[in-house]
């Protein structure tokens, strides 16, 4: 590799289009004769469907038609979830509610018109006669026997039961040095807020019977699968197009009712149909994001070596299944032990419906939630035992190394979290803060300091263990022009891989960055592919690339190789040429590029042209891990907690762009800071959605962080050629403890072990004051 | 939303024409922030909307140190922050309009509506009128109270007046103009807002064909102003408490103290047993502690709102603190 593209701090390719509002999101999208749907939506959160009256709807101006579900059953197929697990019961989930509705926001009818405020005017015009029926949006209730049961077919509210079972527990349990601490944490639910809502354009063509449909998806190929299932039309004839998305967070790793209504609608009338998401309906049905109880029992001894733990999760799944819901907290039970070398687990983990909506991936998906159990346990072992937070880690961490399989079963690829923990110590000045913490309380000040050392699983991941897939695909054709054109089968929505894709090629090839440009996205133009989420893109989508890109090389190596008379593997790839290493012998890469077209001399048993396809399938998943350190103080009079400094030091492997990691990284935190301080997404006991917009639901700003002190270091993985082990989700799963335990830390004089998230100021209020924080 | 007619007219008479004398079937428009949400939701069911920015004499602002500080009805809170004289003379107005944080609010909110706003209420804007009644019971004293009144909550009005404005204007003296069929009216700003008493009454003394005009606040070198307020989340919401002062340092002592406090209470409310705390005092930590102590020792929080009383408590105490260090 001669180049120095790679690990160079390089603009995104994508932003000046974006920045100066040019480019063109699914709402951007005009067709002519667009029709407009709206949803006419549940205002219960359980209750029974009597009567739908769209007379009066029928009759407003624009109206083309209103469907109800009735209308829809047989003619479109169910929303599809794609979790196998053993035992599973998957209700039916219609895109529109057939005669029960399950949680508000529930599609129950659809209007079309010809424009969108008709369409919206004539949808608050459709009456529903609703009989209500008892919400359950408590879990310990909902699993309890008496509950009212949602779907009633599947007899009660658990839609699984997982066990996750690793180690001697005999020895555990009857080793009476042991300590143990038993909790309750909850992890709140949260909306993931992507600033685009979610939005689809379907255009069916009766003359061609082709249907194309626009979606701000993070999965492309998979929904065009999907909805060719459920409109029953033959996959060969629909195209999906992600155009730009403006964020997703995993919420749009999803095929939704509205995608597969507008499909239909257009097969009807055989003209394009739009739907763009309000915010309110992005806040209500939208998929929200974690949402568990978990119990815990810690075993530890004295000197801070944890033993054992055992966690009861009761993830809530809401009222049905969407496209990964219950394989989310399925993650929770896999990472729990984090990076600690803790010989006995036990986890047994319930998937318990309520009446609210779907949970399913939001940035972490099920990582988070295993974070924040474990680095609290790190912490709350400290704190009953009067050790460092920093020794119980090192105490428990395993040696630095390769292949370390503990006793979840998990083989984490590579590691050193001694480096990444001393790393941030130093970075934060760590033992002059526990000073500074000594000499603010002995005046009356609460500092508190937060650890967490996180590890997460990413790169999703080996087909075998993956729902539906885990290789990726990714093509790399030279142009006759020697410009090359990249196609790859993830769908970037914000994470930057054009930059990223084009660097790897470019560099790969010995062309100049702006010779190479990236696809993706469009099913027809890309031929196949699973999408972005999981940290997967460039660990899995990038090498893909790579590889096409070597395929490509030995093809021009071999052209070259004739032409200058030397061996094909003496030659390099520099500065758009191909020559041997000392430069005595050398063409033009664009010869060599004319050659593969023109096709007059070739060698024999190559074929003409400069296109090849890869598809990677990874051997792992990879661990990319981390230690952050957050600096708090807490406003003794208001009970505010204002955050003062953030130091992360992230190993996300081999580093391609510092800045894309470092865009990824911020994002990253605000979220996770976010959930530990602000952020919750709540229904009352009626199942009523108490944060449904933007005045109510706390998505944090800008304004409301200090700036994030980030460092790095650099533990390759051989899971993949280029090293790479993923970034997008290391904020988000990294940060939440790191705040929590920080917070508890400052407490510590007050004696509470333990308040729940979001750490608004009224509960430590609460606690300053002596009360209990619970009560909030 | 429902249909409605739109009138954009050039002149005050006009606009004032087009008002009826009932409310209801009209609503004016100033940067209808707050108003289109209301008509989204179904609280406001306008026929006719009368648009009142296209009336150049609203959307003048001018200062002399005679007149004082003229604000027209539509100067958006960007305008009013970035004004040089206000920048200068009032900081205490400036402190208030930045907390609201989010640009789009400062760039389409205007003075004359962010004082107009209707309350937050939930109650309120889920349809159950201003005093939360079902079934001629109110909702609140009972209900999800936690953002409601500690003062003046006697019933059976328990919403919170909005205003971020209100209390600074009202701690520096400030009068609003109103313009009806009949004339021009003037009034100190804290009499634009009432507690009402009984249902359809209004929170704001203002006629349903009258439309505010101007906000004048006085001219006073040397008096210092802070404003200080605590939210939950730090989002678009409002504050749980706030704070405002206005006041002189004479020979070391503090005179003519004003505070006065926001999202407490159905109004602005004025604290009479804060400013008697400060007068003729020597300013110190203990003082402006005192002062927050004495501006809430009558507050009567509701079932789940003792929180904001804690809130107020320090609200007042560190706006007078940070009025103190402030220079003339
Ligand atoms: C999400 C959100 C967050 C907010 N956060 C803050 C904040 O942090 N800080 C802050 O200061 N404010 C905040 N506000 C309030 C904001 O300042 C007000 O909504 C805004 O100033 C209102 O001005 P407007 O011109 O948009 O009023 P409009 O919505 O146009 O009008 C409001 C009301 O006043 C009436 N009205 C308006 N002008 C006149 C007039 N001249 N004469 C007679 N009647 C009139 C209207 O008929 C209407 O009833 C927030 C508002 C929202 C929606
Ligand atoms: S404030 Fe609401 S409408 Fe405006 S950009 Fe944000 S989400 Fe969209």
């Amino acid at each position: 590799m001669s180049s120095k593209l790679l690990g160079e701090r390089i603009k995104r390719k994508e932003d000046p289009r974006l920045i100066q509002g040019r480019s063109h999101y699914v709402d951007d999208i005009q067709l002519c004769g667009m029709l407009y749907l709206a949803f006419v939506r549940s205002p219960h959160a359980h209750a029974e469907i009597k009567a739908i009256h769209s007379e009066a709807a029928q009759k407003m101006p624009g109206v083309l038609a209103v469907y109800t579900g009735a209308d829809l059953e047989g003619r479109l197929g169910l929303i599809p979830c794609a979790a196998g697990m053993e035992g599973l019961k998957v209700p039916p989930h219609p895109c529109l509610a057939l005669r029960r509705v399950r949680y508000v926001g529930e599609p129950v009818a659809v209007v079309v018109a010809s424009g969108r405020y008709q369409a919206v005017d004539a949808a608050a015009q459709v009456e529903v006669d609703y009989e209500p029926l008892p919400a359950i949006t408590d879990l310990d209730k909902a699993v309890s026997s008496d509950s009212p049961v949602i779907h009633e077919s599947l007899g009660d509210n658990i839609a699984f039961v997982a066990k996750l079972e690793g180690g001697d527990w005999k020895a555990v349990e009857s080793d009476a040095s042991l300590k143990v601490i038993r909790q309750r944490l909850v992890n709140q639910r949260l909306a993931p807020l992507s600033m685009e809502t979610r939005g689809v354009v379907a255009s069916y063509s009766p003359g061609e019977d082709t249907l194309t449909v626009w979606s701000s998806t993070q999965i492309p190929h998979l929904l065009k699968t999907q909805l060719a299932v459920m409109t029953g039309m033959d996959e060969a004839r629909v195209r999906v197009i992600a155009p730009e998305v403006g964020g997703a967070f995993g919420s749009k790793l999803n095929v939704y009712a509205e995608e597969g209504v507008a499909c239909f609608v257009s097969r009807q009338f055989g003209k394009p149909v739009k739907w763009i998401e309000s915010r309110r309906e992005n806040l209500m049905a939208t998929i929200h994001g974690r949402d568990q109880i978990d119990d815990l029992e810690i075993y530890f001894r004295p000197d801070g070596k944890v033993m054992g733990l055992k966690c009861h999760i009761l993830a809530n799944l809401g009222a049905y299944h969407q496209l990964l819901t219950p394989a989310i907290p399925t993650l929770t039970a896999l990472m729990i032990l984090g990076c600690y070398n803790i010989p006995a687990v036990f986890v047994e983990t319930k998937g318990v419906f309520t009446n609210t909506m779907s949970t399913d991936a939001y940035r972490g998906a099920g990582r988070p939630e295993a974070t924040y159990i474990i680095e609290r346990v790190m912490d709350m072992v400290a704190r009953e035992l009067n050790l460092d937070p920093v020794e119980v880690r090192l105490k428990n961490f395993p040696p630095p190394g390769k292949d370390i399989v503990l006793a979840t079963g998990v083989s984490y690829d590579t590691a050193n979290y001694q480096k990444t923990l001393k790393k941030v110590l130093t970075l934060s000045g760590y033992k002059k803060l526990r000073r500074e913490q000594a000499r603010l309380r002995k005046k009356g000040k609460y500092l508190g300091i937060g650890l967490s050392t996180y590890v997460e699983i990413c790169a999703m991941g080996p087909s075998s263990r993956m729902p539906a897939g885990g290789w990726e695909s990714g093509t790399v054709r030279v142009e006759p022009t020697g410009k090359v054109t990249v196609l790859s089968g993830t769908s970037p929505h914000g994470q930057g891989e054009e930059t990223s894709f084009a660097q790897i090629v470019a560099e790969e090839l010995g062309v100049p960055y702006d010779d190479v440009t990236v696809y993706h996205g469009d099913t027809n133009q890309v031929p196949m592919g699973i999408g972005t989420f999981g940290s997967r893109t460039t660990a899995v989508g990038g090498t893909a690339i790579y590889h096409a890109a070597q395929r490509i090389k030995k093809k021009m190596a071999r052209l070259a190789a004739v032409k200058l008379g030397a061996k094909p593997s003496e030659l390099v790839f520099r500065d758009g040429k191909i020559e041997t290493e000392d430069g005595s012998k050398s063409v033009k890469f664009g010869e060599v590029v004319g050659e593969a077209y023109f096709a007059k001399q070739l060698p024999p048993g190559l074929a003409p042209g400069l296109v090849e396809n890869y598809v990677f399938e990874p051997p792992n998943y990879t661990y990319p891990f981390g230690a952050h350190v957050a600096v708090v103080e807490i406003d003794n009079e208001t009970g505010e907690v204002n955050l003062r400094n953030y130091f992360a030091v992230d190993d996300c492997g081999r580093i391609l762009n510092p800045m894309l990691v470092d865009g990824q990284i911020h994002g990253g935190l605000a979220q996770g800071i976010g959930q530990a301080l602000w952020e919750e997404h709540v229904y009352d006991e009626n199942g009523q959605l108490l944060t449904g917009t933007l005045m109510d639901c706390a998505a944090p700003r800008a304004h409301q962080f200090c700036w994030f002190e980030t460092a790095n270091t650099e533990t390759r993985t051989p899971v993949n050629p280029l090293g790479v082990k993923g970034v997008g989700e290391a904020g988000t799963i990294g940060s939440t403890p790191a705040i929590v335990n920080a917070v508890m830390d400052a407490l510590r004089p007050l004696g509470v072990r333990h308040i729940d998230m979001p750490l608004k100021p009224e509960k430590i209020w609460q606690v300053l004051r002596g009360g209990s924080p619970q009560v909030v | 939303m429902q249909a409605f007619e739109y009138a954009s007219p050039r002149s005050l008479q006009e606009a004032i024409r087009l008002l009826p004398a009932q409310w209801g079937p009209t609503d004016v428009l100033a940067g209808g922030t707050d108003l289109v949400s209301a008509m989204k939701d179904g609280i406001s069911t306008p026929q006719r909307l009368v648009n009142i920015k296209q009336i150049a004499e609203l959307h003048r602002m001018t200062f002399s140190p005679r007149a004082g500080l003229h604000i027209g009805a539509t100067v958006t809170l960007r305008e009013l922050l970035d004004d040089g004289a206000v920048q200068q003379h009032y900081p205490g107005l400036i402190q208030a309009a930045e907390a609201a944080r989010s640009e789009q609010l400062l760039n389409m909110g205007t003075v004359g509506g962010e004082l107009l706003q209707r309350p937050r209420c939930w109650y309120y804007r889920n349809g159950y009128g201003l005093l939360a009644l079902r079934d001629g019971k109110s909702l609140v004293p009972e209900g999800e109270n936690q953002y409601h009144a500690i003062l003046g909550n006697a019933g059976p009005a328990y919403f919170v007046s909005p205003s971020f404005l209100a209390p600074i204007l009202i701690a520096l003296g400030a009068t609003v103009q109103l313009h009806g069929p009949r004339g021009a009216r003037s009034l100190p700003v804290q009499k634009l807002f009432v507690t009402p008493t009984r249902v359809g009454q209004r929170e704001h003394d203002l006629a349903p064909n009258e439309i505010l005009t101007e906000i004048r606040v006085p001219y006073r070198p040397g008096v210092r102003t802070a404003v200080y307020e605590i939210r939950e989340k730090e989002a678009l919401d409002w504050p749980l408490a706030m704070a405002a002062v206005a006041l002189r340092q004479e020979g070391g002592v503090l005179r003519d103290p004003r505070v006065v406090l926001g999202q407490v209470a159905p109004v602005p409310w004025p604290s009479p047993e804060a400013e008697r705390t400060l007068t003729g005092k020597k300013p110190s930590e203990d003082l402006a502690d005192a002062a927050g102590r004495a501006a809430v020792a009558q507050a009567t929080p509701l079932s789940k709102n003792g929180y904001k009383v804690q809130l107020a408590r320090i609200a007042v105490k560190r706006a007078i603190l940070s009025a103190v260090q402030q220079g003339g």
